[in-house]
C-alpha cells in the first residue's frame, strides 16, 4: 500500500535528523543574527541596514544577516519579529513607519508600544520638499501662497500609503490647512520619473533619493524638513526659515528586539550599535545618504523607547484628521 | 449529457466563470466604488466582475447551443485524471509550507521530494528516499552553502534556528 | 567622434582582469539562478550586496549587472525543457519553446535563444551607448494616459496567447486582472480580495502563479498517461539550427530587437510587455500561424530577442536619470550608494569610467553568454533524457524552494500548491493560463495607470485622446481588437485552428 510506504518515509525523514541540542548560553550571540528589514532590498531603509550590520558584524564576532521581509507597509517584517524567539538572534531595523503603523493600521496583529525591546534610533534621514522645474514659484514661502492659492490643483506625488513621502505630504497640507490633489505610486521610482517628466507638481522625499536630482538641476529644491540646512545641500533653506512653523520630519531609524529579549542580549546589541555608529566607514557612507549617525546619547534603548511614544502620539491626530488608513 | 447541452466542456466552464465573477463580487462587496473621476478600490473590481460573468454567460450559452470540441472530448475521455498524484503532489508541497520554518529547509524539502515522488506508479521506498537526500544534498550545496539564501537546515524543532 | 573615445574608456575598463573576472562570475551566476526555477535576481543580488562592499564600485556594478541578464539567457532554459517560466519574460518563451522540446527539438530552440539573446543584446547595448541620454528623455514623455494605452494595446494584444477560444482567452485575462488586483489598493491603502490575511497584503506573487500555472499542471498532466509521456523525448533531433530554421527566425529576432529595445526604457513593466507583444506580432504576420502554440519557432526567436533587448535597454533611466525602472535596477541604485556614488542624471558625466565600463561589460557579458550557452545546449537536452519519474519530484523540490525564497513567505507556497490545482482544471476545460497570466501583470498596472491619470487630469477622460502618443496607442488597440473580433475573420481563425 502506497500510503504506508510514504509514512515509513516521513518517519525515517524525521528520525534521521535529531535534534542537535540548541545551546542558550551567556555568550551571546554563538550564531548567526538575523536583522529583517521591512521593505525590498535595495531602498534607503535596507541601505541603511546592510551599513550598519556589516558594521556590527565585525564587533560582535558574528555574521548580522540582513533578511528582507517586505510587505503591508513594514508591518509584515514588524510582526514577524513580534513574534519571533526573544533570543537576541532575530532583530528589526525599521523606520519612522514603526511609529505610524500604530495608527495607520487599526487591525495590526501587534502593539507597536509593548511587543519590542527598543535596542536604539540609528540615524534622521532628512528629507527635502521638490517639485517639477518648470513650477512657478520661487522660493519656500512662494510655494506656500500658490499652494493655498491654487489648493487641490496642485499635484503632489508620494510613494504609497505610510511611506515618508506621503507622512511630509500629509504634515505639509495639514500645517498649510490646504488640500492638494494627492497621487500615490508604487514606490518613489515611478514617482520621481513623473515628477522630473512634470507630470505631477510637488513631492517631499528622502535625501537618498533627491539630492542626485537636485545637484543634476533637474527638479527644484523648495526647502529641507529639518531643523538646521543639510551640509550635502547648503543652499536649500528649512521650512521653518521659509514661514512653516511646527514643521519637521525625518526617517529615523531605530533597531528592535522581540518582547522579552533578555536586558543583558539588548545591552550587547546596542553597545555594538554605537559602536557601528561611531564606525568611520559608516559615517561616510551615511554622509553620502545625506545624514549622519544619532548621537551617543540617543542611541539608547531610553530615549528609543520614550521616542517612538512620542511619535506614535504626534503622528496620530494628523492621520486620523487626514482620514487614510492603510486597513 | 442531455439533448440540449451539445458541449459539457463549455457548460462547466461558463458556470465556472459565472461562478468566480460572483465570488469576487461578493469578496468586494464591502469595497468603496466611488466615482469614474476619483475610482474607489471597487470600481475596477465590480465593471471586470461583470465583464467576467458576461463572457462567461456566452461560453454557457455556447455549450448549450452550438456544436463543442468533440474531437478532444473524445480524447478527454480515454484519459482518466490522476486524482492520486494531483493529491500527492499538492500534499508535498502544503507540506514544505507548513514543515519549512519549524524544521528547517533540510526535512521539509525531502518530504516534499519523497511525497511528491510516490504519484509516479514507478515510485519504490528506496527510489524515493534517495531523490529525497539527492535533493537535500543539493539545496544544502547551491542554495544554503553556494548561494547564501538565509534558510536554516534545520529548524528551532530540530534544535536549529 | 565622441563616442569612440568613449568606447575606447569604456573597453579599456572592462578588459582589466579583474573587471573581466567579475563580468564572467555574473554571468555564470545569472546563469544558474536562471536556471534553478523560481530563484529570480531580485535575492540573489540582494544576497550578494555584501560581497559587493569589498570590490570597487565598477567592478560591483559589472558584476551585478552580469547576473540580471544572465539571468534572463538561462530563464528560458527551464521555460523550454521543462515549461517552468520562471520569470515573467519567459512565460512567452515557454508556450511554444516547451512544444518544440516535446517534437524533439529543444536544442534547436534552445539555440534560438541563445543566438536570439545575443544578437539582441549587443543591439540593445549598441543602441545604449549611443542614444542613451535622448532614450531616456522618451521615458519622461510617457505619463499616466501613455502608460494606460499602452497597458490597453497590451492587454489586446494578449488575447493572441491563446490558441483556441476568443471569448475564453477574454475570460481568461479578465480573471487574471481580478487576481492580480489582490492586494493592497495603492490608491487608499485598502486590501482587496485578501482574507484579513498580513502575508497577503501585497497579493497574489507572480512567481507563484506562474509556477503552479504551468509547472505543477504540467507534472499533473504528465501524470495523467505515465507510460505514454513517461520519455518526454521520444528522440533528439539535431542539436543546432538547421538552414530552414536561419532563414525563419532572422526577421523575428530583428523585430523582437527594436521592440525590446524600445518597451525596455519604459519604467515598469516595459521589458516584461515586450517578450508578449513580440509574440503577438510574430502570430500575426506569420506565414504559418497554425504552427503557433504548436512548436513554432519563431514564437520563441522573437520574444527572446524583445525580452534580452529589453533587460539591456532597461538600464538606461537608471544610468542616465537615476531613476530605477525594476526592481533589479532599484537595487543597482542601492549598491551604487553603498559604494558611495549618488545616483542621479550626474553620474554619466561624473563616473565616465563606470558607466562606459558598465556598458563595454555588457557586451563582453552577452558574448560570454553565448560562448558559455552553446556548449551547454547538448547538456541540457541530455537531462531531458532523464526518465519523468526521477525529474518531476525535483522539480517538485525545486519550486517550492524558489518561490519560497521569493519573499520566506509560506503563503505564497500554499498559493503555488492551490494554483496548480485550479491550473488543471482550467486546462482540462480548454481554457489556457497564458493570457491569464498577462492578464495578472498587466492589470494592476492599466488599473493604476487609469486612476492616476484621471486624478491628474481632473476627471477628463478626453486626456487619453488629446495627447498624440496616448491617442495613437489606443488606435492600434481598437484595431487589433476589430481584427480579433471580427466575426469573419475570427471564422478564419477558427478553421486555421481546426489543423
Amino acid at each position: 500500500m502506497k500510503w504506508k510506504t510514504v509514512a515509513a518515509g516521513f518517519a525515517a525523514l524525521a528520525f534521521g535528523l535529531v535534534p542537535l541540542a540548541g545551546a542558550k548560553a551567556q555568550d551571546y550571540p554563538t550564531r548567526a543574527i538575523s536583522m529583517i528589514v521591512p521593505f525590498a532590498a535595495g531602498g534607503p531603509t535596507d541601505t541603511v541596514a546592510r551599513l550598519i550590520a556589516e558594521s556590527m558584524s565585525r564587533s560582535l564576532g558574528q555574521q548580522i544577516v540582513v533578511e528582507n521581509v517586505g510587505g503591508a507597509g513594514g508591518t509584515r517584517g514588524a510582526g514577524q519579529v513580534a513574534k519571533a524567539t526573544p533570543d537576541g538572534y532575530t532583530i528589526l531595523l525599521h523606520h519612522i513607519g514603526q511609529a505610524t503603523s500604530a495608527t495607520l493600521y487599526r487591525k495590526l496583529p501587534y502593539n507597536v508600544l509593548t511587543d519590542f525591546e527598543e535596542v536604539g534610533l540609528v540615524t534622521d534621514v532628512p528629507m527635502t520638499m521638490i517639485a517639477k522645474a518648470s513650477l512657478e514659484p520661487k522660493d519656500i514661502a512662494a510655494l506656500v501662497a500658490y499652494v493655498k492659492e491654487n489648493k487641490d490643483k496642485v499635484i503632489y506625488g508620494n510613494a504609497g500609503v505610510g511611506s515618508a513621502s506621503h507622512l511630509c505630504g500629509m504634515l505639509f497640507m495639514s500645517a498649510l490647512g490646504t488640500p492638494m490633489t494627492t497621487v500615490p505610486y508604487q514606490g518613489t521610482g515611478p514617482a520621481m520619473n513623473d515628477l522630473v517628466g512634470g507630470q505631477i507638481d510637488l513631492m517631499c522625499d528622502q535625501t537618498t533619493n533627491t539630492t542626485g536630482q537636485i545637484k543634476a538641476g533637474k527638479v527644484k529644491a523648495y526647502a529641507v524638513t529639518t531643523k538646521n540646512r543639510l551640509k550635502a545641500l547648503p543652499d536649500v533653506p528649512t521650512m521653518q526659515e521659509g514661514g512653516v512653523k511646527d514643521f519637521e520630519i525625518a526617517v529615523w531609524h531605530g533597531m528592535y528586539a522581540p518582547k522579552g529579549t533578555p536586558p543583558a542580549v539588548v545591552a550587547k546589541l546596542n553597545a555594538a550599535l554605537k559602536q557601528a555608529l561611531q564606525d568611520p566607514k559608516v559615517i561616510a557612507r551615511f554622509a553620502d545618504l545625506g545624514t549622519e549617525p544619532v548621537s551617543q546619547e540617543r542611541a539608547t534603548p531610553e530615549v528609543h523607547k520614550a521616542f517612538v511614544a512620542s511619535e506614535v502620539a504626534k503622528w496620530k491626530p494628523v492621520i486620523e484628521q487626514a482620514g487614510i488608513f492603510a486597513d | 449529457m442531455g439533448r440540449f447541452v451539445r458541449s459539457p466542456k463549455d457548460v462547466v466552464t461558463g458556470l465556472l466563470l459565472i461562478f468566480l465573477a460572483a465570488w469576487f463580487a461578493w469578496l468586494g462587496a464591502d469595497l468603496p466604488i466611488g466615482r469614474a473621476i476619483r475610482m474607489g478600490p471597487g470600481y475596477f473590481p465590480l465593471v471586470l466582475c461583470g465583464i467576467l460573468a458576461a463572457l462567461g454567460l456566452i461560453v454557457l450559452l455556447t455549450g448549450l447551443a452550438f456544436r463543442g470540441d468533440v474531437e478532444v472530448d473524445e480524447d478527454a475521455r480515454r484519459i482518466a485524471i490522476p486524482w492520486q498524484g494531483m493529491i500527492l503532489i499538492t500534499v508535498s508541497v502544503v507540506l514544505f509550507g507548513l514543515a519549512v520554518r519549524p524544521l528547517g529547509l533540510g526535512p521539509a524539502i525531502g518530504l516534499a521530494v519523497f511525497i511528491s515522488s510516490a504519484a509516479s506508479r514507478r515510485f519504490t521506498l528506496v527510489s524515493g528516499a534517495a531523490m529525497a537526500a539527492v535533493m537535500v544534498l543539493f539545496a544544502w550545496a547551491v542554495f544554503v552553502h553556494g548561494l547564501g539564501l538565509p534558510l536554516p537546515m534545520l529548524g528551532p524543532w530540530l534544535g536549529g534556528y | 567622434m565622441e563616442i569612440f573615445d568613449h568606447l575606447a574608456l569604456g573597453f579599456s575598463v572592462a578588459f582589466t582582469f579583474q573587471n573581466l573576472f567579475y563580468c564572467f562570475l555574473g554571468v555564470l551566476l545569472g546563469t544558474l539562478i536562471g536556471v534553478l526555477p523560481g530563484l529570480g535576481p531580485v535575492p540573489t543580488i540582494a544576497m550578494l550586496l555584501p560581497i559587493t562592499f569589498g570590490l570597487p564600485p565598477v567592478a560591483a556594478l559589472i558584476m551585478l549587472s552580469g547576473i540580471y541578464y544572465g539571468a534572463q539567457y538561462g530563464g528560458s532554459t527551464t521555460a523550454i525543457l521543462i515549461n517552468l517560466p520562471g520569470e515573467s519574460s519567459s512565460v512567452v518563451t515557454a508556450i511554444d519553446g516547451y512544444q518544440m522540446a516535446r517534437q524533439g527539438r529543444a536544442g534547436a530552440a534552445l539555440a534560438t535563444a541563445a543566438l536570439g539573446s545575443f544578437f539582441a543584446g549587443s543591439v540593445a547595448t549598441f543602441l545604449l551607448a549611443v542614444f542613451a541620454p535622448p532614450l531616456a528623455d522618451v521615458a519622461l514623455k510617457f505619463g499616466p494616459p501613455e502608460y494606460f494605452s499602452l497597458m490597453v494595446l497590451g492587454l489586446v494584444a494578449s488575447v493572441s496567447l491563446a490558441s483556441g477560444s476568443v471569448v475564453k482567452a477574454l475570460a481568461m485575462v479578465v480573471l487574471g486582472i481580478l487576481l492580480g488586483l489582490s492586494g493592497q489598493d495603492v490608491y487608499t491603502g485598502t486590501p482587496r480580495f485578501t482574507f484579513d490575511l498580513i502575508e497577503l497584503a501585497d497579493g497574489i506573487e507572480f512567481v507563484a502563479l506562474a509556477m503552479g500555472l504551468f509547472g505543477m499542471v504540467e507534472i499533473i498532466r504528465n501524470l495523467e498517461d505515465e507510460h505514454g509521456r513517461s520519455v518526454l523525448v521520444q528522440k533528439v533531433k539535431g542539436l543546432l539550427l538547421t538552414k530552414e530554421d536561419f532563414k525563419r527566425i532572422i526577421a523575428p529576432v530583428l523585430r523582437g530587437t527594436v521592440l525590446g529595445s524600445f518597451l525596455g526604457i519604459l519604467p515598469g513593466g516595459g521589458a516584461m510587455l515586450s517578450s508578449f507583444a513580440a509574440y503577438s506580432i510574430e502570430k500575426r504576420v506569420s506565414k504559418y500561424p497554425e504552427q503557433f502554440g504548436k512548436g513554432a519557432i519563431e514564437g520563441v526567436a522573437g520574444p527572446e530577442s524583445a525580452n534580452n533587448a529589453g533587460a539591456q535597454t532597461s538600464f538606461i533611466p537608471m544610468l542616465t536619470l537615476g531613476i530605477p525602472s525594476n526592481p533589479v535596477m532599484a537595487l543597482m541604485i542601492g549598491a551604487l550608494i553603498i559604494q558611495g556614488i549618488v545616483p542621479g542624471p550626474n553620474v554619466v558625466n561624473e563616473q565616465p569610467n563606470l558607466f562606459w565600463g558598465l556598458i563595454a561589460s555588457m557586451w563582453l557579458g552577452n558574448l560570454m553568454l553565448v560562448i558559455l550557452n552553446l556548449p551547454l545546449i547538448g547538456m541540457w537536452v541530455r537531462l531531458l533524457t532523464v526518465p519523468y519519474h526521477i525529474l518531476f519530484p525535483l522539480i517538485i523540490g525545486f519550486c517550492c524552494i524558489g518561490v519560497y525564497s521569493v519573499n520566506n513567505n509560506v503563503y505564497d507556497v500554499y498559493a503555488m500548491a492551490a494554483f496548480g490545482v485550479f491550473g488543471y482544471l482550467l486546462v482540462k476545460l480548454d481554457c489556457e493560463p497564458a493570457p491569464l497570466l498577462l492578464g495578472f501583470i498587466i492589470g494592476p498596472m492599466l488599473e493604476e495607470y487609469l486612476r492616476r491619470a484621471m486624478l491628474i487630469s481632473r476627471g477628463d477622460p478626453t486626456v487619453f485622446v488629446t495627447r498624440p502618443l496616448s491617442a495613437v496607442m489606443l488606435a492600434m488597440a481598437v484595431l487589433a481588437l476589430a481584427v480579433v473580433l471580427l466575426p469573419s475573420v475570427r471564422k478564419k481563425r477558427e478553421e486555421a485552428f481546426k489543423e
